[in-house]
C-alpha cells in the first residue's frame, strides 16, 4: 500500500513538473488553435499569431468607419482604408495616426465624388493611387492630392458583353502598368487595361469544374447538331473574387464560391496560367478541411481575401468562418488564426486582410475596425524554421524545427523538416523516425534506402559469412534428413519407409 | 505409394496442383484441423497486410482498429464460399460433402497466404523501386491459389474442367445471394430488436412512477 502511495505521489509530482515545462504562449487567444495532421483531422496547435487590439474609426481619428471594405498597405507604409459607407478613403499610417481622407476627386475642371468604393490599390512604381469606385462604374487613377489622371469605364469592346454590369470590386497594377480590374459579374477572369486606359482582354478565367453534369453536356455535345448545342446552357466558370500581386509580377487570385473546389486558390504568371499546378495543386486544400472538430458547423470555407507577406507567406482570409490562414510560399499550412464571434481576434464579417513586417491587419465591415494580430514567439520560431527549410538550408533549418517541437508535438512539418535536416547529414535511422512520426512515406523511402545502403556497406563481410553458414546448415540438414537420422516425433507413426 | 501423414499430405497438395487433390481424396487424408488453421492464418494476414506492411510502401489510418472488414474478408468469405459451392454442387450432382470442399479449398489457400505473407516480410527490406519483386511473390502465390482452387473443386467433386468453371462462377453469383439475405436478415433482427427495447422503454416509463 505505501509503495503503491509513494508511486502516486511520484507520478503527481512528474505531472506538475511536465505542465511546468511545457511552453503556453495561445493562452490569451480567444479561439483555439489549431491545425491539420497528415489525415486532414484538425489537432491542437499553438497560436502564430495573437490578436493584440483593434483599432476603429475613432481612435484613427476620422469618424467611425461605416461598412468599410478594402484595406491596403502601401510601400511607403500608409494605410488605404476603402470606407465603403461612408464613400471615402482613409489614409493613415501604421500606427493608425490620421492622415487624411479622399472624398472628392479633380477630373478636367469637374468635381468627382466617389460612390460606394469596395477597393484601392497603390502603385508602388509609381505612386498612383487605383480606386474602384463601385458604383459609380469606373476605377479612378489619381495622385495622391485627388488629381485624377484616368478613368478606367466599362470596355466599348466586341469582346466585353455590353449587357453586364460593370461594377468594379478589385483592382491591382503589374509593372508594366497594366491594370487588372475584378468585376463580379465578369466571370471570364480580371478585365484588363493596360497603361493608356485600352481594353486589352481578359485575364486568368477560373475553370470551370469538371462536376457529373459538366461531363454529361460534354459527352451530348460530342455527338449534338449544332442546334442542339446552342440550345444547351453554357458552363460558365465561376469569377474570382480577389487577388494580390507579389513583386515578381505574380497575381494571387481567390475564388469565394462554396459550391465549386477547383482553382479556388491560385497563381498566375503573366500569361495567366496557374502554375500552382506544378506544385501539385489538385492535392492541395486551402481554407478548412470539413469537418473540422473545432469549428461548431461544418461549412466550407469562403475565401475572400489574399494577401502576400514579406517572404511570400500567402494570408487567406476566410469569410465563412472568419479565419485567416497562412501558408508559407510552397503551401504549407503555417497557422489558423480567428473565428466567428464577437471577442478580440474574431470576426463577424471579415472583408479584407493585410500584413506589414510581422503584424496582419484584418478589417471587418460589420464590427467596423480594424483588428492588429502579432506575430507570436512561436509564430517567429516556425517562420523562421520555414524559411530556412524553403532556402533550402535543411541543416540550419534543423534546431529551429527542434524548437517548433518544443512548443507544439502535433506540428507535422517539424518532423518532416527535422527528418529531411537529419537525412542531409546522412543519419538516416533518425530521419526514418521522423518521417514515420510525420507520415510521410516518400521521404521515409529515401531515408530508408539510404540506411539500407549504410547497413550493408558496413556489414557487408557479416552478411556474406551468415549467408554462406546458413546454407552450409541447410545442406547438412537435408542430408542428414535425406539419411533418417532427424526423425520428427510426429512421423513415428508413418507407415513404410522414407 | 503416398504412404503420408495428413502434416505431409498438405505439402504434396500444395506441390502437386495437377494430382495432389485426387490423392488426397483416394487417401482421405484431409485435416479440418489444418484447414481450420489455414483459415485462421488467412486472417492473419488480412491484418498482416494492412498492418505490418514495410511503411514505404503503405500507411494505413491507424487511429482506429476496426476487426470487423478483417473478419469478414477471412472466416465470412471462407465459410460463404464454402456453403455456397456445396449449395451448388448439390445441383450439379458433385460427389463433395462440406467437410471436403472446406478442406480442399483451405489447402488451395496456402500459396496466397504464403505470398502476401512473404511479400510482407520482403517490404522491410527492398524500397519504392523494387516494389516489383514484392509484387511477383504475390502474384505468383495468387496465381498458384486460383490453379490449387479450381484443381480442387475439381477433385472433390469428379467434374470436368468445364463443368468446375461453371460451377465456380455460380458459386461466386450464390455468395453475392447468400451475402445479401444475411444484410437483410441483420437489419430485420435490428429493427426487431430496436421494437422490443422501444416496448420496454416505454413500459419502463410507464411504471416509474
Amino acid at each position: 500500500m505505501s509503495s503503491f502511495k509513494k508511486l502516486l505521489s511520484l507520478l503527481s509530482a512528474a505531472a506538475v513538473a511536465v505542465s511546468a515545462m511545457t511552453v503556453n504562449v495561445s493562452a490569451l487567444e480567444t479561439y483555439d488553435p489549431y491545425s491539420y495532421d497528415r489525415w486532414g483531422d484538425a489537432v491542437a496547435s499553438q497560436a502564430g499569431y495573437t490578436a493584440e487590439k483593434y483599432v476603429d474609426g475613432e481612435t484613427i481619428g476620422c469618424g467611425s468607419l461605416f461598412e468599410p471594405a478594402d484595406l491596403f498597405i502601401s510601400h511607403d507604409d500608409l494605410m488605404y482604408i476603402a470606407d465603403k459607407g461612408n464613400n471615402r478613403i482613409v489614409i493613415t499610417d501604421l500606427d493608425f495616426n490620421f492622415k487624411k481622407e479622399m472624398k472628392e476627386f479633380s477630373y478636367n475642371g469637374e468635381t468627382l465624388t466617389l460612390k460606394k468604393p469596395t477597393g484601392v490599390f497603390v502603385d508602388q512604381y509609381t505612386g498612383n493611387i487605383y480606386i474602384c469606385d463601385t458604383e459609380n462604374d469606373r476605377v479612378i487613377k489619381c495622385d495622391t492630392d485627388g488629381n485624377v489622371d484616368r478613368l478606367f469605364t466599362k470596355p466599348n469592346s466586341e469582346l466585353y458583353d455590353q449587357n453586364l454590369t460593370y461594377n468594379p470590386s478589385k483592382v491591382l497594377v503589374d509593372k508594366a502598368g497594366n491594370v487588372y480590374i475584378v468585376v463580379k459579374s465578369q466571370t471570364k477572369g480580371a478585365v484588363m487595361f493596360n497603361s493608356n486606359g485600352e481594353f486589352l482582354g481578359f485575364y486568368g478565367a477560373n475553370r470551370v469544374e469538371a462536376t457529373a453534369e459538366v461531363l454529361a453536356n460534354a459527352f451530348w455535345n460530342l455527338i449534338g447538331t449544332q442546334a442542339q448545342k446552342d440550345r444547351r446552357a453554357k458552363q460558365t466558370p465561376i469569377g474570382f473574387s480577389n487577388f494580390d500581386i507579389d513583386d515578381d509580377g505574380f497575381i494571387f487570385t481567390v475564388t469565394d464560391s462554396q459550391e465549386v473546389d477547383t482553382d479556388l486558390v491560385k497563381k498566375l504568371n503573366p500569361r495567366g496560367d496557374n502554375i500552382l499546378d506544378s506544385l501539385g495543386a489538385a492535392d492541395m486544400t486551402f481554407g478548412d478541411i470539413p469537418p473540422a472538430y473545432y469549428s461548431i458547423y461544418s461549412k466550407k470555407s469562403s475565401l475572400t481575401d489574399i494577401d502576400l507577406g514579406p517572404n511570400g507567406e500567402l494570408n487567406i482570409l476566410d469569410f465563412q468562418h472568419g479565419r485567416i490562414f497562412q501558408y508559407d510560399k510552397e503551401c504549407w499550412l503555417l497557422f489558423i488564426m480567428g473565428g466567428s464571434g464577437d471577442q478580440l481576434g474574431m470576426f463577424l464579417s471579415a472583408a479584407a486582410v493585410e500584413s506589414h513586417d510581422n503584424h496582419l491587419y484584418v478589417l471587418d465591415s460589420r464590427k467596423n475596425n480594424i483588428t492588429i494580430f502579432t506575430r507570436t514567439v512561436f509564430g517567429e520560431i516556425v517562420t523562421n524554421a520555414a524559411n530556412l527549410y524553403n532556402d533550402g538550408l535543411y541543416e540550419e533549418s534543423l534546431e529551429p524545427w527542434r524548437n517548433v517541437l518544443k512548443y507544439d508535438g502535433n506540428y507535422r512539418r517539424a518532423y518532416i523538416g527535422i527528418g529531411n535536416a537529419l537525412y542531409n547529414k546522412y543519419e538516416y535511422k533518425e530521419a526514418m523516425e521522423y518521417f514515420e512520426i510525420s507520415i510521410s512515406r516518400g521521404r521515409y523511402n529515401r531515408a530508408f534506402e539510404g540506411y539500407r545502403d549504410q547497413w550493408l556497406k558496413d556489414n557487408y563481410v557479416a552478411a556474406i559469412i551468415v549467408i554462406i553458414v546458413l546454407i552450409v546448415l541447410i545442406s547438412i540438414y537435408k542430408r542428414m534428413r535425406r539419411r533418417g537420422k532427424i526423425v520428427y516425433p510426429w512421423e513415428k507413426n508413418r507407415k513404410g519407409g522414407v | 505409394m503416398l504412404d503420408l501423414t495428413k502434416g505431409q499430405f498438405v505439402k504434396h497438395v500444395v506441390m502437386h496442383p495437377f494430382e495432389g487433390f485426387e490423392d488426397l481424396r483416394w487417401k482421405k487424408q484431409g485435416s479440418m484441423g489444418i484447414a481450420f488453421a489455414v483459415v485462421c492464418l488467412l486472417f492473419v494476414q488480412q491484418i498482416a497486410y494492412n498492418r505490418l506492411y514495410g511503411f514505404q510502401y503503405y500507411s494505413d489510418y491507424d487511429k482506429i482498429f476496426n476487426i470487423v472488414p478483417y473478419l469478414f474478408r477471412s472466416f465470412i468469405l471462407f465459410g460463404t464460399w464454402v456453403v455456397a459451392n456445396w449449395a451448388m454442387c448439390t445441383l450439379f450432382d458433385g460427389e463433395g460433402t462440406m467437410k471436403n470442399i472446406f478442406v480442399n479449398s483451405a489447402y488451395a489457400l496456402i500459396p496466397y497466404i504464403a505470398g502476401y505473407l512473404i511479400g510482407t516480410v520482403m517490404s522491410h527490406f527492398l524500397i519504392q523501386d523494387e516494389y516489383v519483386f514484392i509484387q511477383s511473390v504475390e502474384v505468383i502465390g495468387t496465381c498458384w491459389s486460383f490453379v490449387l482452387l479450381i484443381s480442387g473443386i475439381k477433385a472433390v467433386h469428379q467434374f470436368s474442367f468445364g463443368k468446375t468453371i461453371a460451377l465456380m462462377l455460380l458459386t461466386l453469383v450464390a455468395m453475392v445471394a447468400i451475402l445479401f439475405l444475411l444484410v437483410l436478415l441483420l437489419t430485420l433482427f435490428q429493427q426487431v430488436l430496436i421494437f422490443i427495447l422501444s416496448i420496454y422503454t416505454e413500459l419502463s416509463y410507464r411504471f416509474r412512477v
